[in-house]
Formats: C-alpha cells, structure tokens, sequence
C-alpha cells in the first residue's frame, strides 16, 4: 500500500446543495468530478493522508478580520461560513500536530472579499484564507504568515485585508491585469506606509505555462520567503491558470500545479477559483494533494496535455524574467511610500470606490491609517453603500501601542456621539474585544 | 416453517432451527478448520434429529471458508489484468505476480480518451496463459461509468478462463484500487468456494434436504443465495460479525443509539447502531493486505477476550492482547480475564477450584492480593473496551459530509444502551454498566445470538445507477444494464428506474420482496453546464435493501 511523506488531511467540502445560479461557473457541479477522481485513485486509503469535516465558521472568526455592513450575518450565506470552517479546520489539524498539512478543498472561494464587506464580489464574500490567518493568530499567538496566491485572478481582496500587516507577506501569481478582472495586482501595489514590500504582485503575461510559473517561483518566490522566514506557508490554490479554464487565458497544467506546490511545501493550501470542472479540477487537484502529501504525482496527466503546444516563446520568458527582478527589487528595497493614499495631518488615507461586479453595486469608501512610530497603526473605515447608510469600522491592531488603542476607543465613542453612522464595528485585536452598533 | 442459522466461528460452529414459536432446536460443536464442511453437517445432522426435516425452509450460512483462505494465502493463482490512465501509478496496486497493466483509459464520466492497447493485452494474456493461471479480474479505472474496456478484456481473454470477475459487476462505487483488490480476492477463492458449495448442496441432499432454499451470510448483515455467491464469493468474507450483530437485532428491540459488544475468546467486537440501524463501513473492509470494495458493517474488534491472558507490566496489571493457553478454569496455566470474573463470584463455569488456586498463586507471586489483581484485571479490560468504543464513535462522528444540509442536520451519535453477548456477556455486565452508567443488556439466549442473527437476516443488494443525459444514457454497474434514455429524464425517472431493477434483481434471484425494505440511500442530480447553457444532467442514485432480519425474535 502507498504511504504518503507527509501526513495530509483533507478537508472536502463540495457544498452539493449551494450555487450562485444553475449555469453559473461557481456552481454545485464544481467539485463534482474531483471527488470522483479522488474516490477512484483511492486517495483516502493511502497511509497518511485522511479527510474530514469542516467545522462551521461563526460571526466572531468573521468580524475579527473583516467589516462586515450590515453584520457578517447579512453577508456570509451558510456555505460561506462552511466554507471559511474548512480552513479552520485545516489550520487545526496542522496547529495541533494532528496532520503535517492540509488542504481545505472548499467552496465557495474567498480571495476577493475585501477587508471592509457589504457583499459578494468575483464569487467571494467573505475571505476565508484570512479567517483562517486570523484564527490561527487569535488561538495559537503571533506568527508570521506567508500568504502565495496562486489563483489565475488577482488576490485583491486578500491583497486589501492584508495591505497595512508587516507580519504577512502577500504574493500573488496572477494573469494581467490588464487582461483580466480584477484589473489590478501591479507591482507598485506594494503595501501600505507601515507595510511597503509585503505585498509582492506579479502579473503574467496571457500564455505563461509550466515553465513561466516555475520561473517565477525559483526566481522570484522562493529567494522572498527564503528571506522573510514566515513561520507558516499558505497556498490560495486557484485552480484557474489551467490551459482549459474557460474564463482566464493561461496554459499552466496539472504536472505545473503540483511541481509548483511541491517546491512551495505549504502547510496549508485553500482552494481559491478553477472553473475547468470537468478537464482540469479533478487532476489538479490529484496533483496538488499528492504533492502535498509527497507522494509521486508523475502519472497525472489531463486529457489534451501536451507540452510543446503550451510551451510559451523564449520572449515571453525573457518578459517573465525581467518581471523576476523587479518584483524581487521591490520586496528586498520597497519604496519610501505607499502607492496608495495620500498623508493628511499624521494619517495616511485613501478613497475608494470598490465594485461589487457579483451583485452589480459600488461602495465608496474612505480608509485612514494613523501613521504611529510604536506600532502598525489603528485602522478606520468609512464606507458607504451606493444610496445606503453609513458605516463605521475602527481595528485596534494586536500589537498596538497604548496611545493607538486609547485613541481607537476616544474615536469610537465620537463616532456613537455624532450618529453620522448607521453601523458601528470595532475590531479590538490587543484585548480580544469585538463591538458592533446599529441596526 | 422452519428457519435454520449455521455460523462457523473461530471455535464453535453453532447452529440453530427457529420456528413460528421460537427457537425449536439448538446445537454448538467445535469447529474442525481442516473440515468446515464435517462442522456444519455435524451440527445440521444434530439439529435435523430434533426436528422435522420436512418443514425446513431455509438455511443461512456464515462461513469463515473465503475469510481464512485469504488470510492463510491459500489460493490460486490469478492473472490481473488492470487499465489506468492518468492518476496514480496502478503497480502501487500490485495485488500478485502476473499484474498486467494496458495502456489505455477513461474519464469521471465514462468518455474514452485513450483506446486499450489490444496488442499489450494479447501479450498480458498469453503471459498469464505460460503461467498456467485459470481465473482472471480485468479492472480498469472509472469502468463503474463505462464497462467497454473490462468487457474488451473479458473478450480477449476468452476461452483461457474458468472464471472471470469484471470490476464493475462487483459494485457500481468508485475507488479504482480496493476494485483490483475485491476482484482479486474474488477470483481468488473462487474454486475453493465453489467446491465448498457443491459439497453444501450434496450434503443437503444426502440429508434429504434437497428442497430448502440455502443462502450465504455477507459482511453487510444481509445474505445472497448460494447460486449467486459462487459468482461473489468474496462477498461472504467476514459474515461472522455481522450474524452476531443481527443476532442481537433479532433478539432485543433496538431504537436508540447504542452500542453492541460481542465478547469472544480472544476478542471483543465492537459495533454502533444509529437509532435501529447498525452502521455501515463506509468503503468496505480490509483483508489481508489490501482493503477491499466489500460492504461491510462497521465492526471494531480489539484483543479484549474470556481468553485473554493476565500480565503484569511495571507493576500494573494488564490484559490480552494474547492468548497463552485457556483459561486456569478449563486446565489453562496463565490466568485470563474469565479466571478474574470467577473469582469475583461473576462467572461459573469450569473448574471453579482449580481456577481460584491458580488465580491466588499468580496473584501472590506478584505482590497483590487476589480480590486487587481480580478487579484491576477486569477494570483494565473493561476501561480499554470503553476507551475503544470511545474513539470508534468520535471517529463516526467525524466522517466527512457534503452538503450544508448533511453539515447542519448531521446528528451526533450519543449512544443511550448497550447490549452485550458472547461467552462472558453475563459476568461482564455489571462491570460494563458500572464503567458506562449506560443501561445494559444481555439477552436471553446471547451464547447462540450469532446463529439466530444468521438464520433470521434477510437477503439484500444495494446498486447504483448513473445518468447522463447529455448523452441519454443510463447505466446500472453491477447488473451490468445500460439503456438509452430521453433527454427530459429526471431525478424521479432514476429513482423509480433504480428501484425497480433492484426489485426485479430480487425476482431473479427468487427473493419475494414487497419492496418495504427497498429504500434509495442517496440521490442526486446535477446541472452539467457548456459555456453558458444548461447541457444535461449527471444523476446519481443508490439504493439497496436495508439489511435487517426477516421478523424478530423474543
Ligand atoms: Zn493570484
Ligand atoms: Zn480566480
Ligand atoms: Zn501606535
């Protein structure tokens, strides 16, 4: 019988009974074929590798990373809450030693809900990957996590929760900009003031293969984390680079994702998009949990695979080269400012108009960073609905310093004095203490 | 009317004849393992001079004949011949020396995306052919969605066979390996099975009971007739503990959640009903050193036993997991878990003297007074029978579900009563009770439960049927029918079709059955989606008939 290297527990959520719309791409079919494909290998019957239950997502793991208006209630559906437990689970059975990694192969996705939420955008509604993140920092104490997102898409939600923490470093693999939704994931998007540099994008040109990808991860990835020491490694695993995804342009394949994945070593993957539910999900996925648990995935092959047709030019490899160092540049001497926001008094703000394209409405938004020299700073929002009430959210970071925190709380009670606000949310992470006002 | 049961343990056959008022006769002799057949016709004969031949019906059979040829390695020669395609390496799977792999395969939905290779497959078989190999499984990967190409190689394969298992006539549910295992196993003790059958239907005959209609304990807690399990004989694999499970249902009105406890010589099994129902594995079980695709309750067995011997480890009192001898009672030299719960006045059986000296012997020798090494010895077993039964129902608990309906509706299995039975179920019980605070019962008749549960459980079958109406087909793996379907087929239309091929499966069999214990165990149908339009629809549905007894028995 096969025994896997590393013991892998899987956490298998295909979520049967949820989808957008029948014929929508994020639909119950999704991960049809992949549990079929992974029942018929026998994968659970190999020495070391076991799936379980996802555990059930409550408001709380919600509202400690995002701000949700009206309340996490209104934006997260069951299946999102499932969704957001199976990577808790999957960071509780390698947190607790249980299983060396694991890989929470759920729906639905999460990597563009932003940090400030008022409803689903690009298939997401809420971020499960920084639930996770932030379940395991609340549970298991301070760590520094390296989040590589590997979706087709840029993470721009996980990008925007995590755009102000020096202690994650975001990099996100994805296609263009400029040729895909959602239109953003450029270089100089590099962090915030107190965060420059730990935020790493790098956009691919349309095309990039096995090779472009692994170029990117031994020229680029790895040299980063190598020197960023993060004491765990994510993988957003999006599954829509395939050469066969309908709605991206990448030639990746399943041997790419699992040779990528067995260079990375995540400890946790979470399944991000791949809409290929039929020629692509069940082999990538084979390939990455196989890779995960070390056990030889050389015979996984997709229907339609064939190398040379999928192989980029030698031009696009150079572009992808030069991509290489200046991302690296970028992460090893970011820049002295953020290329967001603007300083105003001892705060840094930005305003933005965010476009909820799966519901088909725009929220404008203010969000200020008080730039502090003790700590990473407290946190405000202002948000509002196109037409709807206002809201409020303040986060007093973990680590925050008594001046930030005594002012988060001052703020706070301006806020409820001045009822400008329809909805109030605090995120206290220092004291563990979590507020919501409104109705 | 009468019904007989004929269980074949590790140590006793027993037998059992069951009429309209109860139970009318009742036999044990010991098993004969060189000579199973001598320990069933032994037993029929006892039980056939205390009643009237004329008015046996039936006879179910569980036998340990497939279970120990596996185990023992004593069985012949089998050509494997196996198609993958992409995925996991197939030889990881080698089950024995002539393993075949032809290039070729199938996808999830039974689309061929590579032909079988005819030319490595003529030389695969006449391989097997110099080998000298009779019985062959062909199996090849996703062949429950399209049985073409283990069809291509039953064809090939021809006259050189004696028997040949397909992987999808075994079970429609998927798992490409535990299918190479269970066709193996099955072509396997094929021969041995079907000679033990013969000499079944002989003995019968010579008995005067030719006209009794006999069928063959499977691990599932059903039966199949002996006809149909000579072409599975695998099925029959592990019956054992599901007749003691039956049993019991047979024997005690079973509603709650609970736990069942068949205390043997050397082990305890261990089994949990959810409400009435026993639960089932949810692939199937593992046998020698491959796990298989057969359908079996879940039965947990540890080495807690009457038999089990008493030893001390760092001063601490332990029992089992070995058997060194009988107990001191029955001219043992080592004290067991019975010579314990004798000595504790909760057991009467042996030499009672002779038990009781050894027992303060061994206890001296080791410092402790007999009354402290009695209780330790049985608060040891009964701690490590409830630490087991622990972690078996918290793992229950665990198993994955897959939709948000399963996640929230799933209830947690809080078990409310136990029943035990077995040899030592009377002495155990208060000792069991006092560690659970669970009410526990032990029913009347326990020492022959196994052979009442064989007599009394029903025949079964499960199948699944698979649609897709994009291509307008639908398919039944282990009957082997596939028929053309129109475009508008739905979930209902498969339901329905899925019940009544299992009924007419039923029929064919010779099985009357009203369908009342016909139930479908899972359905589902699925929006298969091109671009942006509704394509089809991949429907699933399984049934079976619930496994349970013909009417109880109390
Ligand atoms: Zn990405
Ligand atoms: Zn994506
Ligand atoms: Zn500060």
């Amino acid at each position: 019988m096969l025994k896997a290297d590393n013991s892998l527990g899987i956490i298998f959520f295909p979520a049967f009974d949820w989808a957008i719309s029948p014929t929508h791409p994020e639909r119950e079919e999704r991960l049809l074929y992949t549990q079929d494909q992974l029942r018929e290998e026998g994968l659970f019957d190999i020495e070391g590798i076991r799936e379980y239950k996802p555990e059930v997502a409550c408001s709380e793991d919600i509202e400690r990373v995002h701000f949700c208006f009206p309340e996490a209630e209104a934006v997260a559906t069951r299946s999102h809450c499932i969704s957001a437990g199976g990577a808790i689970k999957a960071a509780k059975l390698v947190m607790e030693g249980e299983r060396e990694r694991a890989f929470a192969l759920v729906r639905p996705p999460g990597h563009h809900a932003m940090k400030t939420v008022q409803g689903s955008r690009g298939f997401c509604a809420i971020n499960i990957e920084a639930i996770m993140c932030e379940y395991i920092r609340e549970n298991y104490g301070p760590k520094r996590i390296a989040i590589v997102d590997t979706d087709c898409h840029h993470g721009d939600g996980t990008q925007d929760v995590y755009w102000h923490d020096p202690d994650t470093l975001f990099i996100s693999l994805h296609q263009d900009g400029r040729t895909l939704y959602p239109g953003t994931g450029f270089p100089k998007e590099s962090g915030g003031p107190k965060a420059l540099g730990r935020t790493v994008n790098i956009p691919l040109p349309p095309g990039t293969s096995d090779d472009g990808f692994m170029m990117v991860m031994e020229k680029a990835v790895m040299p980063i984390l190598e020197d960023f020491k993060p004491d765990l490694i994510i993988n957003s695993a999006g599954q829509d680079n395939h050469f066969t995804d309908p709605i991206t342009n990448m030639n990746f394949s399943a041997q790419g994702y699992a040779a990528l994945n067995s260079m990375l070593k995540p400890d946790i993957a979470v399944l991000e998009g791949g809409y290929a539910i039929q020629g692509a999900l069940p082999y990538v996925n084979l390939g990455i949990s196989l890779a995960m648990a070390g056990v030889d995935y050389s015979h996984v092959r997709e229907p339609g695979f064939n190398p040379k047709t999928l192989k980029e030019s030698e031009e696009v490899m150079n572009y992808i080269a030069t991509i290489c160092e200046g991302v690296k540049e970028i992460y090893f001497n970011p820049p002295a400012e953020s290329s967001e926001g603007v300083v105003s008094g001892n705060w840094s703000v930005r305003h933005r108009n965010i476009f909820y394209d799966t519901e088909g409405f725009t929220e404008s938004q203010t969000e200020s960073l008080l730039l502090c020299n003790n700590c990473r700073g407290l946190l405000k929002v202002e948000t509002q609905r196109e037409g709807g009430p206002m809201g409020f959210g303040l986060e007093i970071p973990a680590a925050a310093c008594d001046s930030c925190r005594n002012q988060g709380y001052s703020l706070l009670e301006e806020a409820q004095v001045k009822s400008r606000y329809r909805y109030i949310q605090l995120i206290n992470r220092k004291d563990k203490d979590y507020l919501r006002y409104g109705f | 009317m009468l019904l007989l049961g004929i269980d074949v343990g590790g140590t006793h056959t027993d037998a059992v004849a069951i009429g309209p008022d109860g139970l009318e006769a009742q036999v044990k002799v010991a098993t004969r393992h060189d000579n199973l057949l001598s320990s069933i016709r032994d037993s029929l004969g006892e039980i056939v001079r205390h009643t009237d031949p004329a008015r046996i019906k039936q006879l179910n059979l569980s036998t340990t004949l497939s279970t120990n040829s596996i185990v023992e390695g004593n069985y012949e020669d089998v050509g494997v011949i196996v198609s993958a395609g992409p995925g996991l390496d197939p030889h990881s799977f080698m089950t024995c020396k002539d393993f075949h792999v032809i290039p070729g395969s199938l996808d999830h939905r039974g689309s061929e995306t590579k032909r079988l290779d005819n030319l490595s497959l003529e030389e695969a078989i006449a391989s097997c052919r110099n080998a000298g190999i009779k019985v062959y499984a062909a199996v090849t990967k996703f062949s429950p969605r399209n049985p073409a190409h283990e069809k291509s190689i039953e064809l090939a394969i021809g006259d050189n066979s004696d028997f040949t298992t397909l992987g999808h006539q075994l079970t429609g549910r998927l798992n490409f390996p535990r299918r190479i295992s269970t066709a193996f196993y099955n072509c396997a003790v094929w021969r041995v099975f079907n000679k033990f059958a013969d000499a079944i239907a002989d003995t019968l005959d010579e008995m005067g009971l030719g006209h009794i209609k006999v069928n063959i304990l499977k691990a599932d807690g059903g039966t199949m007739p002996l006809d149909l399990s000579r072409k599975v004989p695998v099925q029959s694999i592990f019956s054992g503990p599901a007749a003691s499970v039956m049993g019991i249902i047979a024997l005690c009105n079973i509603t709650h959640d609970s736990i069942i406890y068949d205390i043997g010589g050397t082990t305890t099994d261990i089994a949990i009903f959810a409400g009435g129902s026993p639960l089932i594995e949810q692939e199937g079980i593992h046998i020698g050193s491959h796990p298989t695709l057969v359908r079996a309750l879940k039965v947990h067995s540890i080495g807690i036993g009457g038999d089990s011997a008493i030893s001390m480890l760092n001063e601490k009192v332990r029992v089992g997991p070995n058997r060194l001898g009988p107990s001191i009672a029955f001219g043992g030299e080592t004290p067991t878990l019975t010579d314990a719960l004798i000595w504790k006045e909760s057991c009467d059986c042996g030499n009672i003297e002779r038990s009781k000296t050894g027992f303060t012997a061994f206890a001296a020798k080791n410092g402790l007074e007999p009354d402290e090494l009695a209780d330790q010895a049985i608060g040891y077993a009964v701690d490590k029978i409830h630490d087991s039964t622990r972690s078996l129902v918290d793992e229950i608990n665990q198993q994955p579900v897959y939709t948000i309906h399963e996640l929230l509706e799933n209830r947690k299995i809080i078990p409310r009563k136990i029943y035990i039975m077995g040899g030592p179920a009377q002495a155990m019980k208060m000792d069991v009770f006092r560690k659970f605070r669970l009410s526990t019962e032990v029913p009347e008749n326990y020492d022959v439960a196994n052979a009442i549960g064989a007599a009394l459980t029903r025949t079964t079958t499960e199948l699944e049927l698979f649609a897709d109406t994009e291509r307008g087909l639908m398919f039944i793996p282990s009957l082997g029918h596939r028929e053309n379907i129109p475009r508008n087929y739905k979930l209902e239309d498969a339901e329905k079709d899925a019940m009544n091929h299992l009924l007419a499966h039923l029929g064919e069999m010779h099985v009357a059955s009203d369908g009342s214990n016909a139930q479908i165990t899972s359905s589902s149908s699925f929006n298969m989606v091109n671009g942006a339009s509704t394509v089809g629809r991949n429907i699933r549905v399984k049934c079976q008939i619930k496994p349970g007894v013909d009417r109880t028995y109390s």
